[in-house]
């Protein structure tokens, strides 16, 4: 137990040491404080998930963090099944990225800045996995967020890198105000907050209701959607999904491990850890199903007619996490963990791989002015084009395994919405590989379209850079193989694996469905692959004649069906004008004065001779105070 | 009465008596780091003669000395042991005559824990008024034109308070007969009583309670003040003068049982509620840190009633870590503000701060962890006294005073958060961040605040075990 301290200590430790030593003596070493230590939290994480292999799970507590009267909360951890992928699942990638990072952003003034936030954050997220109680959790949910935001914002002197951070972290509070009433529900329901102690007594809050603004709501439903709001907020699930995309204004290795293998899956990570409650409500294990499905057809078709290189791997995220919601909903947790961890993989391969061709590009982002590029970056091609390849879900490769294991399920369990969410998951597979490769196409193939200064400029990136890459996609092919359906020869190991916490849904269907549910999305890959590879690799201006041809909409999905639009007309907009015309309305005494003018002549005079004084405030202040006393004896008397 | 029964006094006495001696040492001799060093000697030995106090003590019917009043007169004489430290580099070179300064300080602190200890409506105002008096001079210290603006406001506004204050405080004594808060109830529950006059009497015993607290809707002098007063003195304000009337508010109603008054708690929660608004509302909008930090203190004290309107083991356990948390927080904001100052006026616009990371990144440090505990983040002292209001409040199901408190918690989370990011941005063109080189003392004392707010984040259970001693014999 207590060597595991090491795993989320360790990256803090580093933190400490940078942002202390990191301007005056480390400086451009900063790196090497914060790959060894997150190497040294994956060395240790890895004998971890070796105890845990053999059936040896912890759960500890370190010591008492609160107490009052018989309630306590500890800081403890817990490392099980679930605990372990979690673990492997960030450490793994946190490294890569660390080391990746040496490369990107050398010479970056803010260095050693950089690799402490990075530390920061790979500790709260461990943190997060590892938390036995929701407290803790709910230190490592805000503190991810906080990370986060400010390493979105760490180009500082980019208004929009700020304005971007500021967006996320306001969109996030929405959410969080619904996790945080939710974590007070359980901490009332239960009287602890500890896991083990709640998920064994949830069965006695079946058929409870509680009286919510009136109506009489079911406990166990009211808890599960209030918790999933956080889930929402944090995964980027619609509706509040529009923070993801514009957090792409961070650094490069920032998106590929915060936004897209590990913060933005802990709202999946919680969904799962906290089945028993959901599994009691059908009705928000269908809102789960139904909002990851919705989203993941929504952020696919987006992602279609997109131009920035970063968005549409952003949107990508947005729609693979829907994927995982899709899984939980369905009630296939095992399987929705099973694509967190192969899509960590080839994600962060494919926010690297951007980063690659930025950096040869200078920092472009639009695809229109790419092409060709594969003959200078031969590794960052290869790399990419098997995380594509993944993510299409071409047999045998991580990326197919987890996707037909959620759509299997989807369609063969008991759940009233999975059918649906089956076709609508076969639909976004199609999606999912057209916009991949039309990405691959218009990067990598046909002519360079940018200018003369940026041809001459092109280069494949350094070691350091592409030596995480080809390791990202060995886990881009590879990760999925423990996971490998007994269908075709494998053992199903992952879900069994997870079985412990998340339990196991069975399908009910025959081999002939199971094989045809396979080979309806393996076509869809296919197909998507193929129909990119019609349009962008053809000379001619097919793409131009589709758009032209349905104008309405391409505008549509280019401007991300206006949902920003909409928010900054119904939220954003009334919420300033209210700050602006009332409350300094308020605050300038203008509404006061009204009041104090109207009183008779005696105060009048009073006032007059305390404006005297100063600045003629005061007399305002004193008829507040006045109209305030009125109002509560007035209150008092007549309640 | 014998000597014996005014030995549990010997605190306050000592304060009393160090405030004389300074007075007659500046008659012969001036110097002040001879009067600076005789304060904080006075403070400390009065804080160690806490100790000395065995049991409860009830001197005469005005003022108990219980482990409750205890614990508030050592968390105020710990608050003004680090004002002084602060003040004593920042008055030097502002005027002269600085000396006087210690003695109102003196004064103060003793009004201040007078309030603490106080059972008595007589001791209550005695003990204001001492507070008061002494702040008026102390806000006008440095007599530059915003100190004397704020002095002069504050003091007409707080004698307008008084005023309400006794006002109710005689309507309260000629319906129930008694001005010890003990009798009180009794003779509420006595025959023959105009409810009108008993109810109309507590809410302007609120009215005045709340002007010193300042919060909504009598906390329209805050800001003014706050940003009017020399840092040390707002320090002071934010935290010695508040702590102890919340101190007497909490002692006052709980004796009284405001519980059994529906609609006093309701105007109770109406003023947190509007609290919390206000001042978190505000200050979104202010681009001034000592502003910022008035209003945040508005709301701060909103979310401390909610804890306050709740009722079991709790409240009390509640209010009184979140307080503490308050004060260190309060206490270290105002103090990086005083360290930053220069002659000319204080560091308190916001651009002052801009990229205070770059050329002092202690500083901001510091800052950036008092600015997170105000915000409630994890790891501070203030996110686990934030938890105990939720829980307090959550366990007594005041569901809307809990739901406004989380909401408002989101909306301040935003205006500290901007300070923070302005702290590590590119530094901009001020020239208080051209000051030399900064006093070891108040470095020390800022660094101490720092691991204390830390520790308390961490590991609060010692405090948590003290306060429920406390609580204990109350």
């Amino acid at each position: 137990m207590d060597s595991y301290l090491l795993i989320p200590f360790l990256p803090l430790a580093a933190f400490f040491i940078n942002i202390i030593f990191g301007r005056t003596l480390i400086k451009d070493k900063a790196h090497w404080v914060s790959i060894l230590a997150v190497f040294g939290s994956w060395v240790v994480s890895m004998m971890a998930v070796a105890e845990v292999l053999q059936g040896k799970t912890v759960n500890a507590d370190l010591y008492t963090w609160i107490t009052s009267g018989g309630f306590k909360v500890s800081v403890g951890f817990l490392i099980d099944q679930l605990t372990s992928v979690m673990l492997v699942v960030v450490t793994t990638c946190s490294t890569l990225i660390h080391i990746y990072s040496a490369g990107y952003m050398h010479g970056d003034k803010g260095y050693y800045r950089f690799f402490s936030y990075l530390s920061l954050f790979t500790f709260s997220m461990l943190m997060l996995v590892t938390a036995n109680n929701f407290l803790q959790l709910y230190f490592g949910w805000e503190a991810v967020g906080l990370c986060s935001y400010f390493l979105i914002g760490f180009w500082y002197e980019k208004k929009s890198a700020s304005d971007a951070g500021k967006k996320a972290f306001i969109v996030n509070r929405f959410g969080d105000f619904g996790f945080g009433i939710g974590v007070i529900m359980i901490f009332l329901t239960f009287g602890t907050l500890h896991y083990i102690p709640i998920f064994g007594a949830v069965n006695g809050m079946v058929g409870q209701t509680v009286d919510f603004l009136g109506m009489q709501v079911d406990l166990p439903t009211l808890i599960a959607l209030l918790l999933f709001c956080g889930a929402v907020g944090k995964s980027a699930q619609i509706p509040l999904h529009v923070w993801l995309p514009d957090a792409m204004e961070g650094p490069t290795p920032v998106s590929a491990l915060i936004h897209a293998a590990t913060m933005v899956t802990a709202g999946v990570f919680m969904v799962a850890r906290c089945n028993p409650i959901f599994s009691l409500s059908p009705v928000a294990m269908d809102v789960v199903a139904i909002v990851g499905a919705v989203t993941a057809l929504f952020a696919a078709t987006i992602g279609l007619v997109q131009n920035d290189i970063k968005r549409i791997i952003a949107y990508s995220t947005v729609s693979q996490l829907g994927y995982m919601f899709l899984a939980c909903g369905v009630g296939a947790y095992g399987a929705g963990i099973f694509h967190l961890y192969t899509h960590a993989f080839f994600k962060a391969l494919l926010f690297l791989c951007a980063g690659s061709v930025m950096h040869a590009m200078a920092g472009e982002l639009d695809l229109q002015k790419m092409g060709g590029l594969k003959k200078y970056m031969p590794w960052t091609y290869l790399t990419m084009f098997v995380a594509s390849l993944s993510i299409a879900g071409v047999p045998g490769l991580a990326g197919f395994f987890s996707k037909d294991e959620i759509l299997w399920l989807a369609y063969s369990g008991p759940s009233p919405v999975g059918k649906l969410v089956w076709a609508i998951g076969t639909i976004v597979a199609f999606l999912t590989a057209f916009y991949s490769f039309r990405l691959i196409f218009l990067t990598f193939h046909g002519k360079f379209r940018g200018s003369h200064e940026q041809e001459h400029h092109l280069h494949e990136s350094p070691k350091v850079m592409t030596i995480p890459l080809m390791i990202l996609c060995v886990g881009a092919i590879a990760s999925g193989w423990v996971g490998i359906p007994s269908l075709l020869g494998g053992g199903a190991h992952f879900t069994e694996f997870m079985k412990p916490v998340l339990g196991h849904l069975e399908g009910h269907g025959t081999h002939a469905e199971e094989w045809m549910v396979m080979a309806i999305s393996v076509v869809a890959g296919l197909s998507g692959i193929g129909l990119a590879a019609f349009v962008y690799l053809r000379e001619g201006d097919l793409a131009a004649t589709v758009t032209q041809k349905f104008r309405f909409v391409h505008q549509v999905l280019w401007n991300k069906y206006y949902v920003d639009e909409l928010y900054d007309f119904i939220i954003v907009r009334p919420t300033i004008w209210i700050a602006k015309n009332v409350i300094v309305g308020v605050t300038d005494g203008k509404i006061i004065e009204g009041i104090v003018n109207g009183v008779p002549e005696l105060i009048g005079r009073f006032s007059l001779w305390l404006r005297s004084i100063q600045t003629g405030m005061v007399h305002q202040y004193a008829a507040v105070m006045a109209i305030g006393a009125f109002v509560v004896i007035a209150m008092v008397l007549l309640w | 009465m014998t000597l014996n029964d005014l030995a549990p006094l010997i605190p306050l006495m000592v304060i009393a008596v160090s405030s004389v001696i300074i007075m007659l040492g500046i008659a012969f001799y001036r110097s002040r780091a001879f009067s600076g060093l005789l304060t904080l000697a006075g403070i400390a030995v009065a804080f160690i003669t806490l100790f000395g106090v065995q049991g409860t003590r009830q001197v005469t019917s005005l003022l108990i000395l219980d482990d409750y009043a205890l614990f508030y007169i050592g968390l105020i004489l710990a608050a003004s042991f680090v004002v002084a430290l602060l003040s004593s580099d920042y008055l030097e070179g502002r005027r002269e005559n600085i000396e006087e300064f210690y003695i109102l300080l003196l004064l103060s602190t003793l009004g201040s824990s007078v309030l603490a200890a106080s059972t008595h409506f007589v001791s209550f105002f005695i003990g204001l008024e001492i507070l008061s008096v002494s702040l008026y001079a102390l806000i006008a210290y440095t007599r530059n034109e915003l100190n004397i603006e704020a002095g002069v406001k504050y003091l007409v506004l707080a004698a307008a308070s008084s005023a309400f204050l006794l006002f109710g405080i005689a309507l309260l004594y000629g319906e129930t007969g008694t001005m010890e808060f003990s009798r009180m109830s009794s003779g509420i529950s006595a025959q023959g009583i105009n409810k009108g006059m008993l109810l109309t009497g507590f809410a302007l015993v609120l009215t005045g309670v709340g002007f010193k607290l300042a919060v909504a809707p009598f906390h329209m002098w805050t800001p003014d003040v706050y940003e009017g007063a020399p840092a040390p003195v707002t320090a002071f304000v934010a935290t010695v003068s508040k702590g102890g009337v919340f101190a007497l508010l909490l002692r006052y109603f709980i004796q009284v049982d405001m519980h059994a008054y529906p609609s006093l708690f309701g105007a109770v929660a109406f003023i947190a509620v509007a609290s919390m608004f206000a001042g978190n509302l505000l200050a979104l909008l202010q681009k001034n840190i000592k502003r910022i930090l008035a209003y945040s203190s508005i709301a701060h004290l909103g979310y401390l009633l909610v804890a306050f309107l709740a009722g079991g083991v709790m409240r009390v356990t509640a209010v009184t870590f979140y307080l503490v948390a308050y004060f260190i927080t309060t206490l270290g904001a105002f103090g990086v503000v005083t360290m930053l100052s220069g002659k000319e006026r204080d560091a308190d616009a916001v651009e002052d701060y801009q990229g205070l990371f770059r050329h002092r990144p202690w500083l901001a440090l510091i800052f950036s962890a008092m600015l997170f505990s105000l915000a409630g983040i994890p790891l501070t002292a203030g996110f686990i006294g934030k938890f105990y209001i939720v829980a307090a409040g959550a366990g007594s199901a005041l569901w809307l005073l809990v739901i406004m408190l989380v909401i408002n918690s989101a909306i301040g989370l935003y205006y500290y958060l901007r300070i923070i990011v302005v702290l590590y941005a590119q530094p901009g063109h001020s020239e208080v961040s051209a000051v030399s080189s900064l006093p070891l003392t108040g470095s020390l004392v800022l660094v101490l605040l720092t691991v204390l707010l830390l520790w308390l984040g961490v590991y609060p259970e010692p405090l948590i075990e003290m306060i429920h001693r406390m609580t204990m014999r109350f």
